[in-house]
């Protein structure tokens, strides 16, 4: 059984949230350990067990990013080691910019709004290969699934420069 | 987990920061990137035209094994012919550096560098 027939929801990268949200917690709801109070220490465990199991399912459907991951996966594309150096030269260099902007950031005379700018160029960015990669998840032939391999990640670098992103703000602005 | 000491120095004293021309047909640029932790590492060599490294640059965002990686590397491919740095291998850089084995990823990816700049200048050098 794979995770959408877990939530007995449509496998597709499209998953509606709230549907997903209400089925995960009725399911947890039927392995909860209260349930299982007076049952054999086996049956605990297995419970347990599929509550961590359902539980790891919601969140990588629940993550676009995971999902992705897992729909390919699923599909049996060779997902290339993550380990693996990554070497599209133009998208690196403009990784680096978008590093040296950031950078930037803390000697701007105006922080606020650069960092708002910084984020603002990020989304869009980011906006623009996560649909490039949604597109090329429901078409589904084997150069859009590579294609959407690729596209993964580099959505990983954003996601990483989120982060980077945030790591900032709270410096810049913790003592407020 | 904590860092050896020559890691914290190449970290604390990196060498060979910085740029040089890509446009330059005597630079080579080597770009690689780790999707896992979203490094990016920026080699550029200057190349005699006797083919020997004169000059070495490098620019990362990373961890401190990575920053330290791409300094070490600049250090000693100066004075090495393209082929010998070719030959350089990411367990010495690991050695060299006392890596911990969930950061060889990093000398992995300092290696590449290398070998990405090389194919760079021998793309430039057909042209």
């Amino acid at each position: 059984m794979n995770y959408f027939q877990l939530f007995n929801i449509e496998a597709s990268f499209d998953v509606d949230l709230q549907l997903l949200s209400s089925s995960y917690q009725t399911l947890q709801k039927t392995v909860h350990p209260d349930k299982f109070a007076h049952s054999s220490e086996q049956d605990q465990r297995i419970a347990v067990q599929k509550s961590a199991q359902i539980n790891d399912a919601y969140q990588t459907l629940k993550n676009p990013l995971q999902r992705a991951a897992y729909m390919l996966v699923e599909r049996g594309v060779d997902m290339p080691n993550e380990q693996h150096s990554f070497q599209d030269t133009s998208f690196l260099m403009r990784q680096m910019e978008l590093r040296e902007m950031l950078e930037d950031v803390r000697h701007s005379g105006d922080v606020e709004a650069a960092l708002l700018e910084v984020q603002r160029v990020l989304s869009t960015e980011y906006l623009a290969l996560s649909q490039q990669m949604r597109v090329q998840i429901s078409e589904n032939n084997a150069a859009s699934n590579s294609a959407a391999c690729d596209n993964l990640r580099k959505l990983k670098f954003y996601q990483k420069l989120n982060v980077e992103v945030d790591r900032l703000e709270d410096s810049l602005f913790e003592d407020e | 987990m904590a860092y050896s000491e020559k890691v914290l120095d190449h970290y604390e004293n990196p060498r060979n920061v910085g740029s040089m021309d890509k446009n330059d047909p005597s630079v080579a640029t080597g770009m690689v990137g780790a999707p896992a932790c979203g490094d990016v590492m920026k080699l550029q060599l200057k190349i005699s035209d006797e083919g020997i490294i004169e000059d070495a640059k490098f620019k990362t965002y990373g961890c401190g094994s990575a920053i330290a990686s791409s300094s070490l590397v600049t250090e000693w491919v100066k004075g090495k012919s393209i082929e010998e740095a070719g030959e350089i291998k990411n367990t010495a850089i690991a050695e060299e550096l006392a890596l911990p084995p969930v950061k060889i990823h990093c000398s992995i990816l300092a290696e590449d560098a290398i070998k990405a700049a090389i194919e760079d200048y021998k793309s430039k050098q057909s042209k």
